[in-house]
């Protein structure tokens, strides 16, 4: 089930109307059948892959607690935990592309195979499966006591609001909550509506507004002018942003409205004043996943300098093919880990470049901003690009054809769109829109929401893109 | 839970002043972007016609060699000089388009008389989970009796049916495999999917007994198209049975257009089978609708023969001028009944009729 859709507004209501009627010790199995349909929604079978990781984990889980005292044992079951779940995501995410690119390198030695395959990736996996593994990991590190609750560990696995795109839990966050006993609060409600609805604002209004130039030029390249390419390369940053800022957000108001508080993914991403920040910023659930069970075992900051390098370009490599399975993705992983060691290179060498003085310090700011945004946009082709062709066909076009070609004309509308949205970006820097509505008076409150309701439905693109993380 | 009250209620005022605003300054303008074929309802209604015919492909196609582009609608209204009659023709649309259109012209509008088309084909599994639904059940959101912004919500929130491509194929797949022939005699095959299959691996034999593949592809075309049952639960029943109720509240006249269907062809290729199952539908729609107040059925079920029909390689309702003229020669005697006073004198037409040469392959 998608949130933009009409199941959806008639499904959480439900949902959450069913969660207040009932008593805490029925919650589970509730909230545990609703996420089912919720997940069933789009494939059913895709379930039974979803069941696999989650007897497997919840076992392992259990058993490394039973063997706690012995360190050999634990670390089996946490391996063959860890595995497994890998196992899952290299067959159903990483075979067709495996496949795919031993035929080709068969065929450029000359044998004729057909290795490939045609496995349809069920939807969310990268996200459940991580999240699974966060769960085994803080069990193995004794930060984590065991789930002995089959039900609430499926739960914590399928909570449906993150189930598809996160954001990427940890037990120590929603498997406590999903314990807690929880009141009816206006305040929740309050908070929960006005997530969702900024979260619809964000994805219907402008991501998909975005989506519509974006799919049009990067499908016609041949007939626009470096101009629009470079145009599209914008909007497609914040279609990329605004589409899975708008979900996360959705996914937060909709936990909210049933008290629970999941975590934030993302701090105005396009802020930032460096790369470093930006991935502080941008993802946060996948970021501080591959710090804590990467980055950290591999020795973190605390090494070497060849060493650490080593470590980004490892964590780096790995985010990229996570999102997915093409050399595209690794390109783009292993471009943002080069920029974030050449910044720690040219910081060393140059110590004060990072820092603004004198009597424009804002001004300095905004350079530097303007130049990570730029650099992040770069990358996105990478991204976006389905294949090397593409990517080598965009970046030509970008920058070889400002003479020929069409000029992309682009409605007053959807700069109003945009607009409003990257000042909103600004106001909510340091907080979120539940928080920063909370102290403006009642007028003005209800004025944003009346103004937020209307746009969401009546100046809301028909085009319904997918949510563009679903593919990961 | 007071406050909740209360803030209920001021959402509710919120969305009544929304509506409002939405209704009087941008309802319009999303109704001409994304359910453009209001439009023709109102083209209707700024043209005062009296009479409307909703049309789908068959009233817009001509073979490639014709001079004469003119449709059947056009042939019908020349019998009617004195008479405005409209046209509402959409490609791939179907009885649930045409309700929505015709639900759409204010009831102050000069319409008496609507002919309606009834294609054999359009209740079969293959046009009713068609993959062009999902973009024809969007434009009809729009259109919905609901408050408009309820409507745009709606539409903003795919209410409409959204499947690919595949799904649509699944469904149709699904049908064709369950749905039952209801034979009364003994049939070798349970099922569309059994016989399409059992006609492709025996395929199509000439009387030298050879076989055609071109032939054998076309016939299970046929058994697709025309191997089903009609029953009260196929949704484009409900559909004209809907039209029926929206005409009988409105007054006006209703003429059900039933198309000419290539008969030759499909006794050709198939043969009694297939006959029976479209003579069994063909009857099922006479039945139903022809004996009700207010409606009559214009039968060119078999009036048009093999050679005037344009697509030799596919089941269509497309036909050349001479097909076209005949079909709308028998629909313009049934309406001549509403119009007698304005029927022209036919000699002139029926002449013409006479001097187009059937189209020879």
């Amino acid at each position: 089930m998608v949130f933009n859709s009409i199941a959806f507004v008639v499904f959480l209501p439900i949902v959450v109307l069913l969660f207040y009627l009932l008593p805490h010790k029925w919650r589970w199995l509730m909230l545990l059948a609703a996420s089912c349909v919720f997940y069933m929604w789009f494939v059913p079978k895709y379930i039974l892959i979803l069941l696999v990781t989650i007897v497997i984990d919840y076992a392992a889980g259990i058993l490394m607690e039973r063997y706690a005292d012995e360190p050999r044992k634990k670390k089996t079951f946490m391996i063959i935990s860890i595995v497994s779940t890998l196992t899952v995501l290299l067959v159903f995410k990483y075979l067709n592309f495996i496949t795919e690119n031993l035929d080709q390198l068969c065929a450029s030695l000359g044998m004729e195979t057909h290795l490939v395959t045609h496995i349809i990736l069920p939807i969310g996996l990268s996200f459940h499966t991580f999240q699974s593994m966060s769960y085994v990991i803080e069990v193995y590190r004794g930060h984590q006591k065991a789930e002995r609750h089959f039900g609430y560990y499926s739960l914590y696995v399928m909570f449906f609001p993150q189930l598809v795109t996160g954001p990427i839990e940890r037990p120590g966050n929603l498997l406590r909550q999903l314990h807690e006993k929880k009141e009816f609060r206006y305040e929740n409600i309050s908070k929960g509506m006005r997530l969702i609805l900024f979260g619809f604002f964000v994805k219907m209004v402008v991501a998909d507004h975005l989506g519509e130039y974006v799919d049009e030029v990067y499908g016609h390249l041949d007939e626009y002018n470096s101009w629009s390419v470079l145009l599209c390369m914008v909007f497609y940053s914040f279609q990329i942003y605004c589409d899975f800022f708008g979900y996360s957000t959705i996914a937060l108001g909709s936990a909210k409205l049933m008290g629970f508080d999941i975590t934030d993914n993302f701090r105005s991403p396009y802020l930032s004043k460096s790369i470093a920040e930006f991935w502080h910023r941008w993802h946060i659930s996948l970021s501080t996943w591959f710090r804590d069970y990467v980055y950290i075992p591999l020795g973190g900051s605390r090494v070497k300098f060849g060493r650490w390098a080593f470590n980004i370009m490892v964590v780096f490599v790995l985010s990229g093919i996570w999102h997915g399975a093409a050399w595209t993705f690794l390109l783009w992983g292993f471009a943002h880990g080069l920029l974030h060691i050449a910044e720690k290179v040219l910081r060393r060498a140059l110590p004060n470049s990072g820092r603004v003085k004198g009597a424009y310090p804002l001004v300095g700011n905004a350079l530097r901003v303007v130049k990570t945004f730029l650099l992040v946009t770069l990358f996105w082709v990478m991204f976006r690009a389905t294949d090397f062709e593409h990517l080598r066909s965009i970046f030509v076009t970008a920058f070889t054809n400002f003479d020929g070609g069409e000029q992309m004309s682009v409605k007053p509308g959807t700069w109003l769109c945009l607009g409003l949205f990257i000042l909103s970006d600004i106001l909510l820097r340091n907080t979120r829109f539940d928080a920063w509505c909370e102290d403006k008076p009642l007028v003005m409150r209800w004025m944003i929401y009346a103004v937020l309701v209307f746009m969401v439905i009546a100046c809301s693109s028909v085009c319904n893109f997918p949510f563009i993380y679903f593919q990961f | 839970m007071k406050k909740l009250l209360i803030r209920i209620g001021m959402v509710l005022a919120m969305l009544l002043l929304l509506n409002w605003v939405y209704s009087k300054w941008f309802f319009e303008k999303d109704l001409r972007t994304h359910s453009d074929i209001v439009e023709l309802s109102w083209q209707v209604v700024d043209d005062s016609c009296r009479i409307i015919y909703l049309g789908e492909s068959s009233n817009n196609h001509f073979g490639d060699d014709e001079p004469n582009h003119r449709k059947i609608s056009n042939f019908t209204a020349d019998y009617f000089p004195t008479v405005k009659m409209g046209d509402l023709t959409k490609e791939a649309s179907h009885a649930q388009t045409h309700y929505y259109l015709l639900k759409h012209i204010p009831k102050e509008s000069t319409v008496e008389t609507v002919v309606e088309t009834m294609n054999l084909r359009s209740f079969g599994a293959g046009w009713i989970y068609s993959d062009l639904e999902t973009a024809l059940r969007k434009q009809l959101v729009l259109l919905e009796d609901y408050p408009s912004l309820m409507n745009r919500f709606l539409l903003a929130f795919e209410a409409y049916p959204v499947k690919t491509k595949d799904e649509w194929n699944a469904l149709v797949m699904e049908h064709w495999r369950n749905d039952p022939l209801g034979f009364p005699y003994d049939f070798e095959w349970d099922n569309t999917h059994q016989w399409d299959s059992v006609m492709a691996w025996r395929g199509w034999h000439d009387a030298e007994g050879r076989r055609d593949q071109q032939k054998t592809e076309l016939a299970c075309h046929y058994i697709k198209s025309y191997g089903f049952q009609i029953t009260d639960e196929n949704p484009r029943v409900k559909d004209f049975d809907a039209i029926v109720e929206l005409c009988h509240e409105r007054g006006w006249n209703l003429v059900f257009n039933l198309m000419a269907e290539n008969v030759d062809k499909a006794n050709e290729l198939v043969g009694k089978d297939l006959m029976f199952l479209m003579q069994r539908n063909r009857e099922y729609l006479l039945n139903r609708y022809g004996h009700l107040p207010g409606v009559t059925i214009v039968d060119n079920f078999d009036l048009v023969r093999d050679a005037e029909f344009i697509d030799q390689n596919w089941t269509t309702e497309h036909y050349y001028e001479y097909g076209r003229r005949l079909i709308a020669d028998h629909l313009a005697e049934t309406l001549k009944q509403f119009y007698p006073t304005d029927y022209h004198n036919p000699d002139s037409l029926r002449f013409a009729v006479r001097q187009v040469e059937p189209h020879l392959p």
